[in-house]
C-alpha cells in the first residue's frame, strides 16, 4: 500500500502531466534557438558587447560573450529560465492547494485521513519533481540545438547551469506554501511569489550596478544562484536555496495546518 | 456506545457576524439525524467545523466518541464527507478522485463500482463536463464507498432526479440498517420526514430546536382550504385559537392554523362542509412555526 504523501504526489503528477511539455517545450526551443544561432552571431556579438558598459555587462552577466555557455547565460538563465521556472513551481503548487481548495478537491481531500503536513508537502514534492522535468526537458532541447549547430555547448557545463536553477525554484514552491497559510486563492499565491522573484532579482541588479550597493546582494536569492553554466555549481548557495526551501514548506505547512479551509 | 457526535457550546464566529454560536447536541449512533435551516444559517459552518476543516472559536466537538481537533485524522478514518457544493476539478474524473481516496482511505473499490451502478454514475467523465446532479452521484459514492462509521452529508440531493433521490432514500436506510450514523443537512421536508429519526433546527447559528419529525411536522403550521356548501364559517374560524390569515373568496375559506386540531375541527362540522384540503406544510412554514415559538419565549 502506497503511503498517503506518495498517493498525494502521483496524483499532482498525473493531474498536471502536461505541464512539463507546456512550458519545457517552449522554453527548450527558445534556448535551444539561442545556442543554435551562436555560431553565426558569435563575432557580431563580440563586437556589439565590447561597446556596453563594464557594469551593464557586469549587471546582466553578459561578460564577453566568448563562448556559448556565457550566451546561454545572458539570454536565458540569468533571467528567463529562473523567473519563469520559478512561477511555474508556485503555480504547481498553487494548483493542488489554492486551487484545489477553489474548485472543492481539497475539503474532499482533507475529509479523508490524511494531514495538511502532508497536503502541503505533497503539493511541493510534485511540484519539484515537475520543474526538474521542465528543466531536463530544456537542457535536452538545448543540447539538441547545439547539436545541429554544431555550436560545441558543453554537456556538464548546460547540466550545471540548469540543474542551479532547481534549488530556486524551489524556494518560489516553498513561498507558495507560506502564502496559502494567508490566502487559499490562487491570484494571490502566483501573484506574491512572482513579485518575490522579480524583486529578488532586482535587488541582486541593483546590488551588482552600484558596487556601494553590493552588500544587499547577499538578501537576494539570486545572489546564491550564481551562474552555474560558467562556474560550476557552488554546493554551499546551492544546499543553503534547498534548505530555505525546506524551512519555508514547513512554515507554510505549520500556517495551513492553523488556518480555516474557507476562501 | 459513544454518542456519534456531541457538541458542546460549539462556536465559530466570523468577523462579519455569520458562523454558528454555542451549539450543544447529541447525535446517538445510528441515528439518521437531519440539520435544517436556511441559507447561511450555519449548516455547512457547522459541518466544516465538526470535520475540523474550520477551527472553532471556543467550545468543543467529539465525533464517534474522538475530539474533533485532537483525533481529527482518526475520526475522518471511519467518516464520509459530501461537501455542499463537491467539486474536485473540471479535468478530473470521478475514477481518479476515487482511486486517490481509497489509497489515502487504504480502502477498495468494489463498493464504489456497486454504487456507480445504482446511481448509474459516470466515474470515467471528467467531472467539469457533468450536470450537477451527475456531480453529485460521484461525491455521494466518493463520501460513502468505505462504509464509514458517520456520513456527512451536506445538501446531499441537490441537483438528482427524483428516482435517484429515490435510490438516495434507499442507501441512506441501508447505512442505516448497518449501524452508520447519519447527519444531514437539507431543504427537502419530504427527505427529512422520509429518512431523518431527529432534526435539528438551527437559525441565524443557533440551535433553536432538537425535536422528532412527528413533532416538527404538528409544530408546523397547515394551510387549510375550505368550501362550505352553506355560506359564513369565516367568522367563526378567525375567533380560534392558532388560527390565522382568514381569507373568503369564491365560496372558499383559507386560513393557516397551528397547535391542537380539535377546535378546528368541530367549529367546521358545525356546517356542510363541501370540500376540505390541507396542505402539507413547506420547509419555510416549518421554520417559521420554530421561529414564532422562539421569538415569543424570547
Amino acid at each position: 500500500m502506497r503511503s498517503p504523501l506518495a498517493s498525494l504526489v502521483g496524483f499532482h503528477l498525473r493531474e498536471r502531466r502536461r505541464s512539463p511539455l507546456a512550458w519545457g517545450l517552449p522554453l527548450g526551443a527558445m534556448s535551444a534557438f539561442i545556442v543554435a544561432i551562436y555560431p553565426s552571431v558569435q563575432g557580431a556579438l563580440t563586437k556589439v558587447v565590447a561597446q556596453y558598459p563594464e557594469g551593464l555587462k557586469q549587471a546582466f552577466g553578459i561578460g564577453q560573450l566568448s563562448s556559448v555557455e556565457q550566451y546561454l547565460h545572458g539570454e536565458m538563465l540569468s533571467l528567463i529560465v529562473p523567473l519563469a521556472v520559478g512561477y511555474l513551481a508556485a503555480r504547481a503548487v498553487a494548483s493542488n492547494l489554492s486551487g484545489a481548495a477553489e474548485s472543492g478537491r481539497l475539503e474532499v481531500v482533507l475529509s479523508a485521513p490524511v494531514t495538511r503536513r502532508a497536503v502541503c508537502v505533497g503539493a511541493f514534492l510534485a511540484a519539484a519533481v515537475e520543474v526538474a522535468a521542465v528543466l531536463l526537458l530544456t537542457l535536452v532541447l538545448s543540447l539538441l540545438g547545439s547539436l545541429v549547430a554544431g555550436a560545441g555547448l558543453g554537456v556538464g557545463h548546460a547540466l550545471a547551469g540548469f540543474a542551479a536553477v532547481w534549488p530556486l525554484a524551489l524556494v518560489g514552491a516553498g513561498l507558495a506554501i507560506v502564502v496559502s497559510g494567508f490566502s487559499l486563492k490562487t491570484s494571490v499565491v502566483t501573484g506574491v511569489v512572482a513579485g518575490f522573484l522579480v524583486a529578488m532579482y532586482v535587488v541582486d541588479l541593483i546590488g551588482k550596478l552600484d558596487t556601494n550597493l553590493s552588500g544587499i546582494r547577499y538578501a537576494s536569492i539570486f545572489r546564491y544562484y550564481g551562474n552555474a553554466i560558467e562556474e560550476g555549481i557552488e554546493a554551499p548557495a546551492f544546499l543553503g536555496l534547498l534548505a530555505l526551501a525546506a524551512l519555508l514548506v514547513l512554515l507554510g505547512a505549520a500556517l495551513v495546518e492553523r488556518r480555516d479551509l474557507s476562501l | 456506545m459513544a454518542a456519534a457526535i456531541e457538541t458542546e457550546r460549539l462556536s465559530k464566529l466570523y468577523p462579519g457576524g455569520h458562523g454558528i454560536a454555542e451549539l450543544t447536541m447529541t447525535v446517538p449512533s445510528g441515528e439518521v439525524f437531519g440539520f435544517l435551516g436556511p441559507n447561511g444559517a450555519g449548516k455547512t459552518t457547522t459541518i466544516r467545523t465538526l470535520l475540523d476543516l474550520i477551527h472553532p472559536t471556543s467550545g468543543s466537538a467529539r465525533l464517534l466518541g474522538l475530539d474533533s481537533r485532537r483525533d481529527s485524522v482518526a475520526i475522518r478514518r471511519r467518516v464520509g464527507n459530501l461537501p455542499g457544493d463537491f467539486g474536485f476539478g473540471r479535468e478530473t474524473t470521478g475514477r481518479r478522485a476515487l482511486e486517490l481516496l481509497a489509497r489515502l482511505r487504504g480502502a477498495g473499490t468494489e463498493r464504489a463500482a456497486e454504487l456507480a451502478g445504482r446511481f448509474r454514475a459516470d466515474l470515467d467523465r471528467p467531472l467539469g463536463e457533468l450536470s450537477r446532479g451527475n456531480r453529485q452521484k460521484v461525491g455521494l459514492i466518493l463520501a460513502s464507498f468505505h462504509r464509514p462509521d458517520l456520513l456527512v452529508l451536506d445538501e446531499p440531493t441537490g441537483g438528482l432526479d427524483p428516482m435517484m433521490q429515490e435510490e438516495f432514500l434507499a442507501l441512506v436506510g441501508e447505512e442505516r440498517d448497518r449501524g452508520a450514523t447519519v447527519f444531514l443537512s437539507s431543504h427537502e421536508l419530504d427527505e427529512v420526514e422520509r429518512i431523518c429519526d431527529r432534526v435539528g433546527i438551527v437559525r441565524a447559528g443557533r440551535l433553536i430546536a432538537v425535536e422528532r419529525v412527528p413533532e416538527l411536522l404538528g409544530r408546523a403550521r397547515r394551510k387549510v382550504t375550505v368550501r362550505f356548501a352553506d355560506p359564513g364559517g369565516a367568522e367563526e374560524l378567525r375567533r380560534l385559537a392558532g388560527v390565522s390569515d382568514v381569507e373568503a373568496a369564491d365560496g372558499a375559506v383559507s386560513f393557516h392554523f397551528g397547535g391542537d386540531l380539535d377546535p378546528v375541527v368541530k367549529a367546521l362540522a358545525a356546517h356542510h362542509v363541501a370540500d376540505l384540503e390541507v396542505s402539507r406544510p413547506t420547509l419555510e412554514e416549518v421554520f417559521l412555526g420554530y421561529y414564532e415559538g422562539e421569538e415569543g419565549a424570547g
